[in-house]
């Protein structure tokens, strides 16, 4: 029997464009599977030549869904190229956007990407598993989405100036101080939020049992983790230093300066995707297999902070038997706990009387010719790390992507659940919406993390179907 | 009530025709209507329509051999997908299964084939005007 792959193009319910092969050995069982992300964008390049002052508008342009997370690591850098540390009502008006960020960017992933497979199970019909079935079956849980997402995409709109590309985030902290009736008619939501966060959350636990078979297969396997983590260990999506933590629970190396990355992460290039594949370096490339996201922080992170997450934190991490939960299945499950976590947060944070301060900016000259912004964006750990001349014109970019940090794992968990679930015999639908939903799980935003002129292969290899080199292209 | 929204990248060429639409009726008297500038269309935009019995969504359609032509695109990416960016049948869908309302809707679409900058201006601006006189004489 001849070699076969099967090819699912476009993979459906992600953010971006992707597809995915699976091949099949000579006996018909599955040999390997990968996904290539099929977009190109390009921002590394063409930043190069601007102003410093346009990074935070211009990378803001990488997402639709997670801009604020480019614009805060974008002001972040620039903040250390200028040498200056906002205020602390600046500061702590970036995280009420950022963590309004978190829940509207959780809340697309659980009720309109990934709601139909919990609703209708994996082997539904394809025609159910979508939003407009669950519309006319859940109404309610529809209309929940739908106000979760309001609420966070309003708080972006009102405190940075617009819900998608804002522009009130800017070096040295933010454009605008909160008014009275801002903090009011936010803090008006916060009880009627928590209720659909915690409702979700419950319907999420109370079907876990449906989906052993997947929670099993779905990339659960021993990896790293990294995530931001403060002195305290609780949960931390702006301030901290970087942590990496393996599949036991040790703390392999903390502490990490943003501005230190380079020495811990290498970022290497397959031949088949856009996506650049960071490794933590000293275990070398594909044994420094991490994830960043909801799942590493929490696994990272010792506690919350806030009352009602940690109670909800304490049960997940029985899931792991005191050790780190490596199921990405339950992405799921710590994304609904970081939404309780969020909306807890931004009330708290909304409270501190620091936060309501008119000194909100402070501004200097460039004192730095580097800086590197980092922060914790909904998918995960995101880097912008800016070179600039004296006169503030930017001469390299390197941005690392939160999807891109789980590039190795998402490919790692596409093979695990098709060899568990693809049977060559008899390829069914829902083993292949098995195949794209252990995508899902990392919520993958791929325009975001294909910003970069990919290193061209200088050899094309052209090889047969029993994989055998047959042609080779030497672009040198 | 009635609501109109342009959308589209307001850095991407032509594709900022409702966009420029909607700064054009701003200072035009038109009665009970809301106008509405957007990026996009997006799953929440609902709340604001709920109490809206019309609904003009304008845009800009990418179709290379009829640049500036006026059209209705019913044109969707998938009807299967939804995140960020949902189309105008969704967004009436919506309104119709999650609130019982089923509001009156047109869609104003212009055909162009640069998203990268403004190709003709003149003819740019007049497609611009035809809709923008269009609107103001069936709603005045």
């Amino acid at each position: 029997m001849e070699n076969r792959k099967i090819i699912i193009d476009p993979v459906t319910r992600i953010e971006g464009h992707a597809k995915i092969t699976i091949d099949l050995d000579e006996n018909g069982k599955v040999e390997d599977a990968k996904i290539h992300v099929t977009q190109y964008r390009g921002f590394e390049k063409f930043c190069e030549g601007r102003i410093y002052t346009e990074m935070p508008a211009i990378t803001a342009r990488t997402c639709g869904i997670c801009p604020v997370s480019h614009v805060i690591a974008s002001t972040k850098a620039i903040d250390e190229i200028l040498c200056i540390t906002p205020p602390q009502a600046g500061i702590n008006i970036r995280k009420i956007i950022n963590l309004a960020q978190i829940v509207q960017s959780h809340a697309l992933n659980f009720f309109h990407l990934s709601s139909p497979d919990f609703i209708y199970g994996f082997d539904a019909p394809k025609e159910d598993r979508n939003i407009f079935k669950m519309m006319q079956t859940h109404p309610q849980m529809a209309r929940d989405g739908i106000n979760l997402r309001a609420f966070g995409q309003k708080i972006i709109e009102e405190l940075a100036g617009k819900r998608i590309h804002p522009t009130g985030i800017v070096a040295g902290g933010v454009e605008h101080k909160i008014e009275q009736s801002q903090k009011e008619a936010i803090l008006s939501q916060i009880p009627d939020m928590m209720k659909i966060a915690q409702g979700e959350l419950e319907f999420f636990k109370t079907n876990l049992h449906k989906f052993q078979k997947e929670i099993d297969a779905f990339a659960t396997f021993p990896s790293l983790f990294m995530a931001l983590s403060n002195e305290e260990r609780t949960l931390e999506h702006y301030d901290g230093e970087l942590c990496f933590m393996d599949s036991e629970g040790n703390i392999l190396k903390d502490k990490i300066r943003a501005q230190d990355y380079r020495e811990f992460i290498g970022e290497a290039v397959e031949e088949d995707s856009y996506l650049k594949s960071p490794y933590y370096k000293p275990l070398g490339y594909e044994n420094g297999m991490y994830r960043v996201g909801a799942l590493a922080r929490l696994n990272i992170a010792q506690s919350c902070g806030t009352p009602l997450a940690d109670e909800e934190l304490k049960k997940f991490k029985t899931l792991g038997g005191g050790k780190p939960v490596l199921n990405s299945f339950y992405y799921h499950y710590a994304r609904l706990i970081e939404i309780i976590y969020a909306i807890e947060k931004i009330e708290e944070l909304l409270n501190d009387d620091e936060t309501m301060s008119e000194n909100v900016k402070v501004t200097s000259k460039i004192s730095n010719l580097r800086g590197v912004g980092c922060s914790e964006a909904p998918r995960g750990t995101l880097f912008h790390d800016y070179q600039v001349t004296k006169e503030g014109i930017i001469t390299a970019v390197n941005l690392i992507i939160a999807t891109g940090n789980n590039n190795l794992a998402m490919n790692a968990g596409v093979k695990q659940t098709a060899i568990a679930f693809v049977d060559s015999k008899s390829i069914t639908d829902g083993a292949l919406n098995r195949v794209e939903a252990v995508i899902r799980c990392f919520d993958p935003c791929l325009s975001c993390s294909t910003h970069a002129l990919g290193i061209v292969s200088s050899k094309i290899e052209v090889r047969d179907h029993n994989k055998k080199v047959i042609q080779v292209i030497d672009r040198n | 009530m009635r609501v109109i929204i342009g959308y589209g990248s307001s850095i991407r060429g032509e594709d900022a025709f409702g966009l420029d639409v909607i700064k054009e009726l701003q200072n035009s008297p038109l009665k009970e209507t809301k106008l509405i500038s957007a990026h996009q269309l997006t799953p929440e935009m609902v709340l604001e329509l709920q109490d809206a019995d019309e609904i003009v969504f304008i845009d800009s359609c990418h179709d290379e051999k009829n640049p500036y032509a006026l059209a209705c695109s019913l044109r969707e990416q998938s009807t299967l997908n939804l995140s960020h960016h949902i189309s105008p049948k969704t967004i009436i869908y919506m309104l119709k299964n999650l609130y019982a309302k089923n509001p009156h809707f047109y869609i104003y679409s212009m055909m162009s084939s640069n998203f990268e900058s403004t190709t003709h201006n003149k003819r740019y601006k007049e497609a611009i005007r035809v809709v923008s006189e269009h609107l103001l004489h069936s709603f005045k």
